[in-house]
């Protein structure tokens, strides 16, 4: 990893339970996007869902494209769809 | 405007009072509660979780946006987290506005947008298992 920054990573609802942790610090390579982000978190957390189209990703509290760069201090949160019902 | 989350029971008494007005001859509640029954199965009760640092500012905005498309609207919106019970109050949206075709269209659109676009899940405890409602889907939960 050439420079590293921190990100705090949120997980909510089923990802929370699958890797076993609410809130974590996790360092990526400068430049990283939130799909980055998320596949650093797979590795060290295999449990969580594989399938990315079954989770959104959240840049600082706004819902945020997986090819969006975090950056050194970031709120990144990984949540999967929300109740819906109708 | 007032948007809440909380861990307590929501009264939409209060809720319209925080948008009645002079100039609104419309008050819509919509209030959704706890069924007995999901998925063909019997219910016992829920738990709410919230990304509570976005799910205000998602209503929030919910809210503006219901201004500028119907003008003349004002708008509250108050979610539960935590266990609920069958028959409790889970989320109210509530509209007032000039005429009551405004308040009923803004508050169906309220409500739609909210399910979509706020994070706040549901866990289903059911006669057949704990699920996590996801959309359309029930996924078993791990804990």
């Amino acid at each position: 990893m050439a420079v590293a920054i921190a990100v705090r990573v949120r997980l909510f609802a089923r990802l929370r339970e699958q890797a076993g942790f609410e809130a974590e610090r996790i360092e990526v390579a400068q430049g990283s996007t939130l799909a980055d982000v998320y596949a650093t978190l797979r590795r060290t957390h295999p449990a969580l869902e594989p399938d990315r189209n079954a989770v959104r990703g959240a840049l600082n509290q706004e819902f945020s494209d997986w090819d969006a760069i975090v950056a050194q201090g970031d709120e990144v949160a990984f949540i999967p769809p929300v109740s819906g019902g109708r | 405007m007032r948007y809440d989350l909380t861990t307590g029971p929501i009264d939409p008494r209060e809720m319209e009072a925080a948008v009645a007005h002079p100039a609104a001859g419309a008050i819509c509640t919509f209030s959704g509660t706890v069924r007995d029954n999901s998925r063909g199965q019997s219910v016992t009760h829920l738990d709410y979780e919230a990304y509570a640092e976005m799910a205000v500012p998602q209503m929030r905005k919910i809210g503006d946006e219901i201004k500028q498309r119907w003008p003349g609207a004002r708008v509250a919106m108050a979610h539960r987290t935590g266990h609920l019970e069958i028959g409790d109050v889970s989320v109210i949206v509530c509209v007032s506005a000039p005429h009551r075709e405004e308040a009923f269209a803004a508050c169906k659109w309220g409500i739609d947008t909210l399910k979509e676009s706020v994070p706040i899940w549901k866990k289903e405890h059911a006669s057949d298992g704990t699920f996590w409602i996801e959309g359309h889907d029930a996924k078993p939960t791990l804990g």
